[in-house]
């Protein structure tokens, strides 16, 4: 559905994103990671037309972005990061207004804003003025206006930025809503999100990919340790000795009566660790892994490929 | 078609619709009611002279609407700046100016939609100023043909502000940047004959008399409906509008 092929974008000398080769099938929801400044809005501006590249193609369906844009341009909506929304406008006269930019044809637009109000939840607010609305609101408004048009294709660059916790949440679950009904790329530098929402990660660094594929296989490569988290109720230096002589476990913290265990998954499976703490007799109350793994392949991967360039 | 209409009426409601045009709209219409009494009562003097001495009559469309025309000039020239400058400046700094470039629509049609809602709402006060002759006729007779052509000037006048004033809110993001470019833009087409004084070459004088606006709004206001002028405002509305859909189309091969 998506197909980049060496794509670049240089900035004047500064070289924005660097020879990116990636495809998005259809209806298929990918997650666009990278830190601050990595090219994520770059690429995906490029992909939606708002400006050109360098070198290198986009194609959309087969159609390349810059011989048909607005061909191209009719199936994909976007969300940029601040969404483009008229801030003297109607909620509903605002929807109305994107619906005829993107050329629907006056008997279905109706139809059309009914159902972007229904998927974003904002069938209550849909008199209302967009200047007095708050940000998760305003947010919510441009997913609707990248909807209205109900394209095949949705890029989203960083949806949820800026919001609170709660506004996240339902930001996260409108996305998961979406999916199946549109082809979803999606931008962010938040990796929970991402483990949330995505089926598959591309992890872009510097303007380059650096690890493309569903997170667990991502975590493989990334040769991250796995880390657990495990309460006990006895014999806690018993279980520390015993650990620590079992082949495949790298690190055993503990406080009190709790223990962080980290081990090398190629060495040793979680089963194996789970059979050698209850063999042990020490009690187990609680084995849960450890959720910062993600953040860890994320820095492993920039911060490898940053000494790749030193 | 469509979308540019779309476009248009989106931007003259946003345009119309704030408190800003109100402002300008009753500063204008503060502004020619007190010329516009001071010109009729100057007319009532020269009119009770010429009776006395038999010197030459002055016609109502000479005195009074002649220097109430000129004066809405000057009016535009400030004013249509001041709303031209949200047109596309506004966009760039809200950031919906990516919701248009990534919209199935040319810049063409961008532009052009933009230009409409900028001369919608600009002839707003042109309409204002036209009030004031119309009211005359409720007393006195008023050659309808010299009216119209005048106000048709005008309005081709204020349609290459219009068109000025677009392109000088294509170049920057910031609104205040926009308005003191058109009001510059506007000031030179309008003194750029003023300057054939320092010139000796017959051509170049002839040619700043041609580019100047104030030479071909006369021929309007006298009565005369030349083609050279029409063809002079409607390809300065042209040229300014094509120069805006390049810069905005410059923004995605930039």
């Amino acid at each position: 559905m998506i197909n980049v092929k060496q794509l670049t974008k240089n900035y004047g000398d500064r070289c924005a994103v660097k020879n990116l080769n990636f495809t998005v099938k259809s209806g298929e929801v990918v997650g666009f990671l990278g830190p601050n400044g990595a090219g994520k809005t770059t690429t995906m501006k490029i992909i939606t037309g708002f400006m050109a590249a360098s070198s290198g193609q986009v194609c959309i369906d087969g159609d390349d972005v810059y011989e048909h844009p607005l061909k191209v341009k009719s199936k994909i909506g976007y969300l940029p990061e601040t969404p483009p929304v008229y801030n003297d406008m109607y909620v509903k006269d605002y929807l109305s207004f994107v619906a005829k930019l993107k050329g629907l044809s006056k008997n279905i637009i109706g139809g059309n804003i009914d159902y972007a109000l229904e998927q974003t939840q904002l069938q209550d607010v849909k008199g209302r003025l967009i200047k007095n609305l708050s940000k998760g609101f305003k947010q919510r408004v441009g997913i609707a206006g990248a909807l209205v048009s109900k394209p095949p294709i949705l890029i989203l660059d960083e949806p949820t930025v800026g919001l609170d916790p709660r506004q996240v949440a339902e930001i996260r679950k409108l996305i998961i809503r979406l999916r199946g009904k549109h082809t979803i790329l999606l931008s962010t530098h938040i990796l929970s999100e991402v483990q949330a929402i995505c089926e598959r990660v591309i992890i872009i660094n510097k303007g380059e990919i650096i690890a493309e594929d569903s997170l667990a296989v991502i975590a493989k490569k990334a040769s991250v340790a796995s880390k657990f988290e495990v309460d006990i109720l006895r014999k806690e230096d018993e279980l520390q000795k015993t650990l620590l002589n079992t082949p495949g476990v790298l690190e055993v913290e503990r406080n009190g009566q709790k223990f962080y265990i980290q081990i090398n998954p190629e060495q040793l499976s979680t089963e194996s660790l789970t059979k050698a703490i209850v063999n042990s007799g020490a009690g187990l109350t609680q084995f849960k892994p450890s959720m910062n793994y993600l953040e860890k392949i994320f820095i492993n991967l920039t911060t490898s490929s940053d000494h790749k360039e030193l | 078609m469509t979308s540019i209409l779309n476009i248009s009426m989106r931007d003259f409601k946003g345009l119309v619709f704030t408190p800003m045009f109100y402002f300008i709209a009753s500063l204008c219409a503060f502004l020619l009611s007190y010329s516009f009494v001071r010109n009729l009562i100057d007319f009532a003097y020269s009119t009770s002279a010429s009776q006395v001495a038999g010197a030459v009559k002055y016609s109502i469309h000479q005195i009074v609407v002649v220097s109430h025309i000129s004066i809405t000039n000057i009016i535009l020239i400030f004013a249509v700046p001041a709303i031209t400058m949200k047109l596309i400046s506004e966009e760039k700094k809200t950031k919906t100016y990516d919701l248009l470039l990534t919209s199935p629509i040319t810049s063409g049609q961008i532009v052009i939609g933009k230009f409409l809602g900028g001369l919608f709402t600009s002839l707003l006060l042109v309409f204002i100023s036209f009030l004031y002759p119309l009211a005359l006729m409720l007393f006195t007779k008023i050659d309808l043909g010299i009216l119209f052509s005048s106000y048709l000037g005008l309005s081709l006048v204020c349609s290459a502000y219009v068109a000025i004033g677009l392109f000088c809110s294509s170049l920057s993001s910031s609104i205040i940047a926009s308005v003191i470019m058109g009001v510059v833009f506007n000031l030179t087409l309008w003194f750029l004959s003023q300057g054939t004084v320092y010139s000796e070459s017959d051509l170049l004088v002839s040619v700043m008399d041609h580019l100047s606006i104030g030479d071909h709004l006369f021929s309007f206001i006298k009565g005369s409906l030349k083609l050279s002028s029409i063809v002079y405002f409607l390809s300065a509305c042209g040229l300014f509008v094509f120069l805006s859909g390049r810069v905005v189309e410059s923004s995605r091969w930039r």
